[in-house]
C-alpha cells in the first residue's frame, strides 16, 4: 500500500469536536453511577434485609416447632446465595482487566458460562431451598385452621408453580438466547486470535 | 489542569477515532469513549506510574469495544458497491466516510489493529494491546492493507 500516509492523515481528519471537553468530562465521571450495579446492589440489599428479618424472627418470636426453624434456615440460605453471587458478580464488573483483547474475549467468554451455569444450577438450588423453606414455614403459623391451611398452602402453591412452570422457563429462555448467541460472536472473535 | 483532563485531553480524539473505526457509527463510538475515560477516572490511581498510559488506554478501549457486542446495536456494515464509479471529486468527509465503510467490513481484530495502525502506534504496542505476537500482528497488517487497497482500488481512490 503505497498511500498508507494519505489514509493516515485522512483518518487524522475526522472531526472530534463533538466529545465533551476535559472539565466538563471530568464533572460527568464524578457523577457517573453505574445502573447496572444499581440493580445488583438493591437485589442485595433486599436479600439481606430478608434475611436479617428470618434471622431475628427465628431468635425473638417464640417458635416452637422445628418445621418453622428449618424452613426459617432454608430461607436463609437462599438469601445468602443470592447475596453471594451478586457479590461476585459486582466484583467481576468493577475488576478493570488489564489485559490484553484476546485474554479479554476469554474472560467475557468465561463469565458468559458461568451466567448459563447460574441459570441451569445455581438458581435452580436456590429456588428449591425457598420453595421447601417456605413450605415448611407455613405449617406452624397455618396447621390449627384447616382453611387457612388450605388457602395458605393453595397460594403458595400457585405462586412457585407460576414462579417455576411459568417465570423461570420464560426468562431462562430469553437469557439463554442471548447468552448463547453471545458466546457465539465470541468463539467467533476467539477464532481471529 | 489535572492529569485526568491531561489525559483526556491528550487521548481521547485518538481512542473516538479508533472507535469510529470499529462502529462506523459516531453515538456509539462518542459512548464507548465517554465509557474508555469513565474506567480511566476510576482505575487512574492504579495506573499512574506506569510507563505506558496510552497502551492501557488503548487496551481499555478496544475492550470496551469488544465488550459492546453484549449490547444489541450492531456495527454498521452496509455492502459496498464492487466497481463503485467516481462521478465527482470526492470531499474529505466522503472519504473518510468511504474509509469507515471500508473498516466496518473488515472482522473486529481487524478492526482494532487496522485503527491502531492509523493512530501511528507501532507493530510492537499494538501486539500488546491485541494481545498477538509481533510477527502475527505484521502478517496480519499486510492482509488488512491488501483488502483496504481492493476496495479502494475499487472505488477508484487508489494509486
Amino acid at each position: 500500500m503505497d498511500n498508507l500516509d494519505d489514509l493516515k492523515a485522512l483518518w487524522l481528519s475526522a472531526k472530534t469536536d463533538s466529545l465533551p471537553q476535559p472539565e466538563e468530562m471530568l464533572r460527568m465521571v464524578k457523577k457517573f453511577r453505574d445502573q447496572r450495579i444499581r440493580r445488583k446492589v438493591i437485589i442485595i440489599v433486599i436479600a439481606l434485609l430478608c434475611a436479617v428479618i428470618m434471622f431475628w424472627g427465628m431468635l425473638f418470636d417464640g417458635f416452637t416447632m422445628f418445621t418453622t426453624y428449618i424452613g426459617d434456615v432454608l430461607m436463609i440460605i437462599s438469601c445468602i446465595i443470592l447475596v453471594v453471587t451478586n457479590l461476585r458478580s459486582i466484583k467481576r464488573f468493577y475488576q478493570l482487566k488489564d489485559c490484553s483483547n484476546a485474554e479479554f474475549v476469554q474472560f467475557i467468554e468465561r463469565t458468559r458460562q458461568n451466567q448459563i451455569y447460574f441459570y441451569k444450577n445455581t438458581q435452580v438450588i436456590a429456588m428449591s431451598i425457598t420453595s421447601v423453606g417456605l413450605m415448611l414455614y407455613w405449617y406452624e403459623l397455618v396447621h390449627r385452621k384447616p382453611a387457612l391451611t388450605i388457602i395458605i398452602y393453595s397460594a403458595t402453591i400457585i405462586y412457585l408453580g407460576v414462579m417455576w412452570f411459568v417465570v423461570r422457563p420464560r426468562v431462562f429462555k430469553k437469557n439463554a438466547r442471548k447468552l448463547n448467541e453471545m458466546l457465539e460472536r465470541l468463539e467467533k472473535i476467539s477464532k481471529q486470535f | 489542569m489535572t492529569s485526568f483532563e491531561e489525559i483526556y485531553a491528550k487521548h481521547s480524539p485518538q481512542i473516538f477515532r479508533v472507535c469510529m473505526g470499529y462502529f462506523n457509527d459516531p453515538d456509539q463510538a462518542k459512548d464507548i469513549t465517554q465509557e474508555t475515560f469513565i474506567s480511566v477516572w476510576k482505575n487512574l490511581d492504579t495506573f499512574r506510574n506506569e510507563s505506558h498510559i496510552s497502551t492501557w488506554i488503548f487496551r481499555i478501549a478496544t475492550n470496551n469495544c469488544l465488550r459492546a457486542l453484549e449490547k444489541s446495536k450492531r456495527v454498521i456494515t452496509t455492502e459496498l458497491p464492487a466497481n463503485l464509479p467516481v462521478l465527482h471529486e470526492e470531499t474529505q468527509e466522503e472519504k473518510l466516510a468511504f474509509l469507515y465503510q471500508c473498516i466496518a467490513e473488515l472482522e473486529e481484530t481487524e478492526r482494532i489493529i487496522i485503527s491502531l495502525v492509523l493512530e501511528d502506534l507501532p507493530q510492537a504496542e499494538i501486539a500488546e494491546i491485541v494481545g498477538l505476537s509481533a510477527g502475527n500482528v505484521r502478517v496480519k497488517i499486510h492482509r488488512i492493507k491488501e483488502k483496504l487497497a481492493i476496495k479502494f482500488k475499487a472505488n477508484g481512490q487508489f494509486r
